[in-house]
């Protein structure tokens, strides 16, 4: 069976400390005044006292059937066989044709690259045996990365466990970033 | 003479970077281009780029003090990434955001990157350069002078928790002051002197992995971050434990919470008298641990007795039958049941009480050293390090200017109260202080009543400050020592029960900076009291710590932490308590004989008046105390602070988010943008502390926000020294 | 999410529209209206080559790696608009240099035979509408593809196409009322008029087609659309579009065509309504543009 590389990200466990924000810009030598990941909140919901809130990292959600790759004049923008969706630099011409074709806003255009830029799933880091640098660091073991069509992976594992839903679901573009809102007392063994 | 700057061409790239085009990188190019100052400016030999390809070095993150291991990834001289250790307790392999961003604190531009001698008047902002023997000779001659004249108690010495302190209180014992201050009067005064007084342990342990049943009153782990007990609570939400958050504001701890009970500020210690009154009422407690473990049992049942539920409602605005409910609830979880005894819980004279409540609270349920609660002393099962051989200190001499014991006679005299000691300076009762040697410490920032700070630091005849970057402090003093920052230094090592942690250097010093270990050293020499802090160097010092261990320092260095062999925790003395009963006092012996009450009571906070609030302070997950607020990766993520209010509030004036308002107690008035949110009580605003900087020297963080440090009054409890954060009312009106 | 695509973007597919507008007016009139369209045939081949060039021109600008531009030309991306659109762009830019110099005056041919030159017309007019209508259709393609609400509307392109061919034929009127040489007469103008009159109308048409679809569509969409109507858009919308672009030019040219605009007025008439026509033409890529990125779904 094929590669097919994606996340799954457990909103019960994430406490809004962004620390997986600094580790992908450090990790990454991201510029200031952008971001290639995030964590948005949905604001305190309800009145006083009875209220809630609830916070959901994401990043790009490398699409199966990405509009970021499609839009691309140049081929710069790809989709790899395990399903990692990457900028080959030396294409691009920074057109930011991608930006404004992908509809999570994973994408910005680097000042200092003159490229369309995003998350790689810290392929690097990947071809080393190491987690993604926020999948490392996530307080709350929120961030899980892995191998979406190998049964034994913790992204597996917990998608078989748990009601997940996706974003944009009607969009088509067939994220891979799997959301659980229910808690998970234990992140199961794996790959 | 040198040339003076001003800190605008201090901290000006140009005069470090000449010739090369100072982008605003990060990264590699923020690394690359700051390694060059140091040979532009012709300090010392070692040639950064020479060395090749990459390494690793594990050490421990100084973000914050709680001490992470962090394994640093070097590439060609340039560290270009930190990493959690997985092998340290503190964080099993994690870093919280402050951690991550530990890079931007070493490469900041703002760095204070060589000796500096104030050239202009005190916060005038211009310096000169000077070399390590002048500044350092300098500071000794002012330190003897006023020695001198004035005697060694006119010198004061103030520092905050870190790995080289026990150094620092060395050189202010040899030199023989009396005055020394911390920050724990401004932090965790009332939880210390309350378990200290209950269980004659300051700070008992948490065992989270088995708590069933979880109170926090104020205790934020979600924003105020202990890396491993943040991984944990979050754990204990995820397996489904019973999590309720007391705090007048919903905090992101409270959002993660079973249950958020938005208290009335100070009133806490109603709810937990409400919950002892329940659980003897009800006989829901421990009866045989209670016999068998403590003392003044009788004397608490008469105490609570008119603390029922109802009575408990109108004080802290918590629903009787909920309180009821928590109380049985909680009982019936022991004992993997906690109160938890919180940490910066100075928010009003009373939270001594609160903490004392909730420490009999405890007890009541006999949740001491049970799997799931609190875990007794962990410093008697800790490694002990090798100790210098130095001299006999010499006596200090005269009373502290801090009050205690003579104004405090129940703090403890390690804790001291920093804020009655900066009221002194500025009364000069009972004796004028005339110097101040601070090292990594903001007080013109942590102190209620800034502007009272920085007047007392305008009547000293000298101020020295060890800092890594121009802190507020730094700013109004007359020498300013660079510290290397913690990736590039060595600092004491750290034992954690069986293991042995080390700070390494993790690449060479960027600029003419040196550890504070050194600078104390150096200090002391020149004060001609080199034999107290005897050692050649760092590494000779770390041996002498290493002394009692088979392994060698550079072993040591190389693993980044060792682990002692055949180590037996030690819990032989886990229920001998260090209590004058020896017993858990759940009646206070201190206490009575001070003739106060003994046992856990009510004390009725103040409330605003019309149209006042009550402004609570507290931290971000993003920043540490008044320190980071210039680290321009967590600016990215926390750009400022905001000033919380009730939504109906910010209707009556008219205010929407982002809007300005101006906050005014009575001792300050500050500008702030507004966050209108239905997630705190009415009465109350809430602001973060450390922003609103007043040295040009941060230059990303000056002005940024603002500081409720500028509005807070200086309120101090008489029994714990603990400075009441919260005891101060605000108007607000918008811009 | 913020603007990526900015005004250079709206200029860009702004004047990649008005010059394939004003190639397919010239052609048109070259191929069907004889001798007495030669004047506005020339004027529109001769200035079609200068909107167009400062498109690209703005567009490489706006690029963040210029000098990787040539990394278009070495590929066909045929899923990507702006792929292909930029091989017909680059296609249509070097014919209309060509269909430029074909018709200046005589004096400037120094190289090719007048006959020879006069075929080249002729193939040029029969094979440019097709290269115009693909140019001025790609425009509302690119947007299209990137699957945003507004953008993603199925008629955008039409519109795009519609708007271009009304701009272009209105630059071929306001240039050929104001050039001192050569100046159009009444005729021609009257039939231009026209033109423009039924684009217009169809313009209006399909702009409520497009709204009302979007409207009906999904709530993502519907609020997006409801940014041009009563929200941050709508005094671009309603005023500059629909008043100043849409209603007014029409009435002035309706008027014209009337004949109710006394003969004093005609020529300060004929250039304030092409005028608006191609200001209001600009404004529905500016809006577009901007309100589809400032929309999300949800
Ligand atoms: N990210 C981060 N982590 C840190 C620090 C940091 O600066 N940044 N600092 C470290 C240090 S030194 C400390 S001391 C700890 C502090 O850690 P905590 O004590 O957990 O945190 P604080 O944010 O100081 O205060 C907690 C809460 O008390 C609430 N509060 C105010 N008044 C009252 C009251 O009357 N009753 C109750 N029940 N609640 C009240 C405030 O709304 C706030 O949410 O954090 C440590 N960890
Ligand atoms: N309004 C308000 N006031 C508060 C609090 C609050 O929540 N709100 N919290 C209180 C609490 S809990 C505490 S613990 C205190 C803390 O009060 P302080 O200890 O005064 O504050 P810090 O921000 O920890 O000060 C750290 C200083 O050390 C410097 N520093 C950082 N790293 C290094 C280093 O490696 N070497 C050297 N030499 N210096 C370094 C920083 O630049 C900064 O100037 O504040 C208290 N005051
Ligand atoms: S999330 Fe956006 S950038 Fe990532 S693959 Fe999907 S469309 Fe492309
Ligand atoms: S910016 Fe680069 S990656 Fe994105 S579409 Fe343009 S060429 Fe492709
Ligand atoms: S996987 Fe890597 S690149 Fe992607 S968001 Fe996480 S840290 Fe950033
Ligand atoms: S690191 Fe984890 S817990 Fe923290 S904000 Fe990111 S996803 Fe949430
Ligand atoms: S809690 Fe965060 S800032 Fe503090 S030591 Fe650990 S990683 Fe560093
Ligand atoms: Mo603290």
């Amino acid at each position: 069976m094929t590669i097919r590389m994606g996340f799954v990200i457990i909103t019960s466990r994430c406490i809004d400390c962004d620390a997986c924000m600094v580790a992908c810009r450090s990790e990454n030598d991201v510029p200031l005044g952008h971001t290639r990941n995030w964590v948005k909140s949905s604001g305190v919901q309800g009145q006083f006292p009875k209220v809630s809130e609830r916070f959901q990292p994401g990043n790009c959600m490398h699409c199966d059937n990405p509009p970021c790759v499609k839009v691309c004049p140049t081929g710069a923008s790809q989709k790899r066989p395990d399903g990692i969706v990457i900028v080959e630099n030396k294409k691009c011409i920074g057109c930011k044709y991608c930006l404004t074709a992908c509809p999570y806003d994973a994408r910005f255009s680097n000042p200092e690259t003159g490229k369309a830029d995003k998350c790689t799933l810290c392929l690097h880091r990947l071809e080393q045996g190491l987690e993604p640098a926020c999948v490392q660091t996530c307080l709350g073991k929120s961030r899980q990365a892995g191998d979406l069509n190998d049964p034994d992976s913790i992204v597996s594992k917990l998608i078989a466990q748990y009601p997940t839903r996706i974003l944009l679901k009607n969009v088509g573009t067939g994220p891979n970033i799997y959301y659980i809102d229910e808690a998970v007392p234990e992140i199961p063994e794996g790959k | 003479m040198s040339k003076v700057y001003t800190w605008d061409q201090l901290f000006s790239r140009r005069l470090f970077i000449k010739g090369t085009a100072a982008t605003a990188a990060l990264g590699a190019t923020v690394g690359m281009g700051l390694l060059r100052p140091k040979s532009n400016l012709g300090q010392g030999s070692s040639d950064q780029s020479s060395a090749k390809g990459v390494k690793h070095v594990t050490t421990i993150c100084e973000q914050c003090v709680w001490r992470c291991g962090v394994i640093a990834r070097v590439e060609d001289g340039v560290v270009k990434r930190l990493e959690g250790n997985p092998n340290h307790p503190n964080n099993l392999g994690k870093l919280c955001p402050r951690g991550n961003a530990g890079l931007e604190t070493m490469y900041s531009p703002d760095r204070i990157k060589f000796p500096l001698l104030r050239a202009g008047a005190r916060g005038s902002g211009l310096w000169r350069r000077a070399s390590w023997d002048e500044a350092l000779s300098y500071t000794a001659e002012q330190m003897q002078k006023i020695k001198d004249n004035y005697g060694a108690k006119a010198m004061m010495f103030n520092s905050t928790d870190n790995l080289s302190q026990p150094f620092f209180e060395i050189l202010l014992k040899a030199y023989g002051s009396p005055n020394y201050g911390t920050q724990r009067s401004l932090c965790f005064n009332a939880m210390t002197t309350g378990f200290l007084y209950t269980y004659g342990t300051p700070q008992p342990g948490t065992d989270f992995s088995k708590c069933k049943y979880m109170i926090f009153a104020g205790r934020n782990l979600a924003e105020g971050i202990s890396n491993n007990e943040t991984q944990e609570m979050i754990e204990m939400v995820a397996r489904g434990v019973k999590v309720v958050v007391l705090d007048p504001r919903f905090s992101k701890t409270a959002s993660k919470a079973t249950e958020w009970l938005p208290v009335r500020p100070g009133a806490d210690s109603a709810f937990f008298l409400a919950m002892i009154h329940v659980i003897i009422r009800e006989k829901l407690y421990n009866e045989t641990f209670v016999k068998q473990y403590t003392q003044g049992f009788d004397d608490l049942v008469t105490e609570v007795e008119e603390y029922t539920p109802e009575w408990a409602e109108k004080k802290c605005e918590i629903p009787a039958a909920t309180i009821r409910r928590i109380a049985q609830d909680f009982a019936a979880a022991a004992p993997a049941a906690i109160a938890h005894p919180n940490w910066r819980t100075s928010n009003f004279v009373n939270s001594f009480q609160t903490e004392r409540a909730i420490a009999v609270l405890n007890a009541l349920i006999g949740n001491w050293a049970k799997p799931g609660g609190l875990i007794p002393d962990q410093e008697l099962s800790t490694a002990k390090l090798g100790v210098l051989s130095h001299p006999a200190f010499p006596p200090a001499q005269g009373i502290r200017l801090d009050g205690v014991p003579w104004q405090y006679p129940m703090v403890p005299l390690a804790y001291g109260v920093i804020q009655t000691m900066r009221d002194n300076i500025l009364t000069g009762k009972p004796y004028e202080a005339k110097g101040w040697l601070i090292s990594r410490q903001n007080p013109v920032l942590s102190i209620p009543e800034r502007q009272k700070t920085i007047n007392a630091m305008m009547k000293l005849d000298f101020v020295a400050v060890i800092d890594i970057q121009a802190s507020d402090t730094a700013y109004y003093a007359d020498v300013i020592l660079p510290e290397s920052s913690y990736l590039e230094r060595f600092d004491g090592l750290i034992p954690i029960k069986n293991k042995l942690f080390i700070r390494q250097p993790v690449v060479e010093p960027l600029y003419d900076t040196k550890s504070s270990l050194m600078i104390y050293k150096e200090l002391a020499e020149k004060l001609g009291l080199g034999e107290f802090l005897p050692y050649q160097d760092e590494k000779d010092l770390l041996a002498k710590q290493l002394q009692p261990f088979p392994v060698a320092l550079d072993e040591l260095q190389r693993l980044g932490h060792y682990e002692v062999k055949n180590f037996k925790e030690d819990h032989s003395k886990d229920f001998e308590f260090q209590t004058s009963s020896g017993k858990i006092e759940i009646s206070s012996s201190i206490m009575a004989q001070m003739g106060k009450k003994a046992v856990p009571t009510w004390n009725e906070p103040p409330r605003p008046e019309q149209d006042h609030f009550y402004l609570l302070t507290g931290k971000t997950a993003q920043h540490t105390q008044m320190f980071t607020q210039n680290n321009r990766w967590l600016l990215e993520v926390f750009p400022e602070n905001r000033a919380w209010l009730h939504t109906s509030v910010a209707t009556k004036i008219g205010v929407k988010t982002d809007d300005e308002v101006v906050l005014e107690s009575e001792v300050g008035k500050v500008s702030i943008k507004a966050y209108v949110t239905e997630g705190i009580r009415p009465d109350c605003i809430f602001m973060v502390g450390g922003f609103g900087h007043v040295s040009k020297g941060l230059k990303a963080a000056y002005s940024l926000g603002a500081s409720d440090s500028a509005l807070h009054k200086t309120v101090t409890d008489p029994i714990s020294g603990g400075s009441a954060l919260s005891e101060t009312f605000v108007t607000v009106s918008k811009a | 999410m913020e603007l990526t695509w900015g005004l250079m973007i709206v200029i860009y597919l702004f004047a990649a529209g008005l010059s394939a507008g004003a190639m397919i007016t010239s052609n048109l009139s070259y191929l069907y209206g004889g001798q007495d369209f030669q004047r506005v045939s020339r004027v529109g081949a001769l200035i079609t080559p200068f909107p167009i060039s400062l498109g690209l021109g703005v567009l490489v600008l706006d690029l963040g790696s210029p000098f990787n531009f040539y990394q278009l030309f070495l590929t066909l991306e045929l899923s990507s608009p702006m792929s292909y659109g930029s091989w017909l762009i680059l296609i249509f830019s070097i014919f209309s240099i060509i269909n430029f110099y074909l018709w200046l005056p005589k004096k400037f041919q120094i190289v090719g035979q007048t006959l020879q030159l006069e075929k080249g017309k002729k193939l040029l007019a029969k094979i440019m509408p097709f290269l115009s209508v693909g140019v001025a259709s790609y425009t509302g393609l690119l947007l299209n593809a990137a699957v945003r609400p507004i953008w993603n509307a199925p008629l955008l392109p039409i519109l795009f196409l519609v708007s271009a061919f009304s701009t272009g034929v209105a630059a071929v009127i306001l240039i050929a009322t104001l050039s001192p040489w050569e100046r159009a007469r009444h005729k021609e103008l009257h039939v231009l008029t026209m033109a423009d009159v039924g684009l217009i109308i169809l313009e209006c048409l399909l702009i409520l087609f497009i709204i009302v679809m979007g409207r009906f569509s999904s709530d993502s969409e519907s609020v997006a659309f409801g940014s041009l109507l009563y929200g941050h858009y709508a005094w671009i919308f309603w005023l500059l579009i629909v008043g100043f672009g849409l209603m007014l030019p029409l009435l002035l040219e309706f008027m014209e065509l009337k004949n109710k605009i006394p003969v004093k007025w005609t020529w300060p008439v004929t250039i304030s309504s092409s005028f608006l026509v191609i200001f209001g033409g600009f404004f529905v890529r500016y809006i577009i543009t901007y309100a589809g990125q400032t929309s999300s779904w949800f």
